[in-house]
């Protein structure tokens, strides 16, 4: 397949350089004049960040009306405490047997195994994954998955959230599964002060450091209100093939 | 897939004689397109950010060359493979070898347009792979065996009684009469779909190229499984589609969005960066893009018609369309309708097949008002009927040389303008029911066939004139 892929390839690029009147000869300029200046981002996303801290109380409000607007849940919190006993309720609301969580550090500070165990219900997370202990194998992952597919309620923290849009921002890695605010039909996602940026210019600033950092593979979501699907009749119907129910539990 | 531009007419006509196309049309504008003008309201600085879209889509369209060898060098520094076609065929081709190579039993695949032009879900089928479209809009045109009537509303023509009678004869299921049932139908079967799956098949709303991400915006949540359950993750993209930078997502989804639905994000915005990390614990063990030219380099060539791939697939000129709202997304006969489609359709397949599309349009000027991106619409739309005119030597029929002869003498001066006036008024008289004119005698016939004729004023407009100066 490498073999067809190339002189497919000639032949693409060779058409494309025509369209565009390209001389033979004539290589790409240098990336700084097809890309934005990438030497201003650090310096950018610290001011982004230190302004995110220092008007936290006012774009926590603002994410509050955003994501009720995008169809969320929003919950204000006013301890890490009272976060873990909100998660938990909902599981109870939801009849569920199992919750799936992310490594998420925030889970533990809000004290999510513990306000789930009282209850009597099971939680599990990435560790499922690997039983052994030697990382996620191709058994574990598939292990995982069956669980979180019969999971009621998957619980999260955020990476960033965004109070232009009333969005959760989560970067997928080690740890932090893609279909645990996914699979099941209600996602809890609990952010903190602090976390929340105040438009999407900011947020993919923030990306592209990141990203630049270090490169290669990387998936993000930007998850703003409930699964939905207005295709038939114009008539809005939520929880198509993602969580029909997403709680934003806003801690101060 | 096979263009059937050539049928413009007779299919516009039957969409107009269908009364439920053209309610569900309605919507339409009362919906989106009112949505949308909302949204562009509240968003600060919309209309700059439209010129810097413009602007950025120009760029990158001038170094078309540099960004997608950009875009390969990182999805390739990612872990991916990309593939550049030429054609249509080619690129199918690529799909289907992998999908043989990979043992690929099913294929589910999240909302694309390129793949409608691929012919995919055909091709997919004859080889033996099932390929299941997860939008539950194109699910359902899927199981009708149709083509989308809409790019982001692909079954809006149809009723919830056709769906659920759909459902019940394809899948099998119990009587629904709610719409919440039907999606949890399509929930329902599609989840085993999901789970089944070994390829899962995506476009690309964006592709950026500094760090060969795949940016996908969904609302159901299809993008999201299509990249993380099954083993191998393919997204195909028409070669257009590339930015450059990732920090210009904000610009760009604000205007794909909000012009698309009037939401001001959808509930889902997917970046994908090559295939799962090794240590993760879900995700693609593969990724491919598919890159796609099947006619693009001609729009790329001309000058005149370049702007035409600036588009980002809203359908805001769709909603926007007087001639779309009233023959519906069929008539157009291939992947792209409304006016977009009038241009894209007739250069990606036969200017002369097509020839019908180009003039389905009043150049209102609508499309280009709302464009996102402003692209002219109409004055390419006036350009492709040059361009099927050159080389005609036969002038028009006599009696419509007549008939603007007649017409440049009545309007041509103040006297002849009040006389015509009256005249007009005289003769429309006894035809009038209500304020219109429905039918037209004789050879006029033709004309009222699908509109009525405006009657002329009680009082001219010179006169109303006149009396408010």
């Amino acid at each position: 397949m490498e073999e067809i892929a190339m002189t497919g390839r000639d032949a693409f690029f060779a058409t494309l350089r025509e369209a565009l009147g390209r001389a033979p000869g004539d290589g790409p300029p240098d990336d700084t004049a097809l890309l934005p200046d990438a030497s201003v981002l650090d310096e950018r996303a610290a001011a982004i960040l230190e302004d995110c801290r220092t008007r936290s109380a006012e774009l926590l409000a603002a994410l509050e009306q955003s994501a009720e607007r995008a169809g969320c849940v929003v919950r204000r919190v006013e301890s890490l405490a009272e976060a873990g006993e909100y998660a938990a309720a909902i599981a109870v609301e939801h009849g569920a047997n199992s919750v799936v969580r992310t490594a998420h550090t925030v889970l533990d500070e809000i004290g999510l195994p513990g306000a789930l165990e009282r209850r009597d219900i099971e939680l599990f997370g990435p560790d499922a994954a690997d039983a052994d202990g030697a990382g996620p194998g191709r058994a574990g992952r598939q292990a995982l998955r069956e669980k979180t597919l019969d999971a009621t309620v998957g619980v999260t923290g955020v990476d960033y959230a965004v109070a232009e849009t009333g969005s959760a921002v989560i970067v997928a890695r080690p740890g932090i599964a893609r279909l645990a605010s996914l699979l099941p039909p209600v996602h809890v996602a609990v952010v903190k002060s602090g976390q929340v940026l105040p438009g999407l210019d900011e947020l993919f600033a923030l990306r592209r450091r990141d990203m630049l950092r270090s490169p290669g593979r990387d998936y993000v979501n930007v998850i703003s209100g409930p699964s939905r699907s207005a295709d038939i009749e114009y008539t809005l119907v939520t929880g198509v093939h993602g969580p029909g129910e997403v709680h934003m539990v806003l801690v101060q | 897939m096979k263009p059937a531009t050539r049928d413009f007419k007779r299919a516009a006509s039957a969409a107009v004689g269908n009364a439920q196309v053209r309610a569900n049309l309605d919507g339409l504008y009362q919906g989106f397109h009112h949505a949308r003008e909302r949204a562009a309201a509240e968003t600060p600085d919309w209309e700059s950010m439209r010129d810097r879209a413009r602007e950025i889509k120009a760029h990158t369209l001038a170094n078309l060359d540099h960004y997608l060898e950009m875009a390969e060098r990182n999805i390739r520094a990612a872990g991916g493979n990309v593939f550049f076609a030429s054609d249509a065929e080619a690129g199918a081709r690529y799909v289907l070898d992998l999908a043989r190579d990979r043992g690929v039993r099913v294929a589910i695949k999240s909302k694309s347009m390129l793949s409608e032009e691929m012919g995919l879900n055909e091709r997919l089928t004859r080889q033996g792979v099932e390929p299941v479209e997860t939008d539950l809009g194109e699910y359902i045109v899927q199981l009708a065996d149709e083509t989308p009537f809409h790019i982001i509303a692909p079954a809006i023509h149809k009723s919830r009684e056709e769906v659920d009678t759909l459902f019940q004869e394809k899948l099998g299921t119990p009587r629904h009469e709610k719409i919440e049932e039907m999606t949890a139908e399509a929930r329902h079967q599609l989840r085993g779909k999901f789970v089944e799956a070994d390829m899962g098949i995506t476009g690309a709303n964006f592709v950026v190229a500094e760090t060969g991400t795949v940016v996908l915006v969904t609302n159901e949540g299809n993008g999201r499984m299509c990249t993380s359950m099954p083993r191998i993750h393919v997204a195909i993209m028409g070669m257009e589609r590339v930015v450059p930078s990732i920090e210009d997502m904000g610009t760009f989804l604000r205007l794909l969005i909000r012009s698309a639905t009037g939401q001001r994000i959808s509930s889902y915005v997917t970046t994908v960066t090559g295939p799962r990390a090794d240590d993760a614990e879900d995700g693609p063990d593969e990724f491919h893009l598919v890159v796609v030219d099947n006619g693009r380099s001609r729009l790329l060539a001309d000058p005149e018609l370049r702007e035409a791939l600036y588009c980002i697939r809203c359908g805001a000129c769709l909603n926007a369309c007087p001639v779309y709202r009233t023959v519906g997304g069929h008539a157009y006969g291939w992947v792209y309708p409304g006016p977009i489609g009038a241009i894209v359709s007739p250069v990606l397949t036969d200017l002369r097949d097509a020839r019908d599309l180009p003039y389905a349009s009043t150049l209102c000027g609508n499309c280009r008002e709302v464009c996102p991106v402003r692209i002219d619409i109409p004055r390419m739309l006036l350009h492709l009927r040059k361009e099927l005119t050159v080389g005609e030597t036969r002038s028009a029929p006599l009696s419509e040389r007549l008939a603007m002869k007649l017409w440049r003498f009545a309007v041509g001066n103040p006297l002849t303008m009040r006389a015509a006036n009256v005249l007009g008024r005289i003769s429309l008289a006894p035809l009038r029911r209500g304020g219109r004119v429905p039918s037209l005698p004789g050879p006029l016939s033709g004309w009222t066939r699908y509109r009525d004729f405006p009657t002329v004023a009680a009082r001219p407009f010179r006169a109303r004139w006149k009396k408010s100066r």
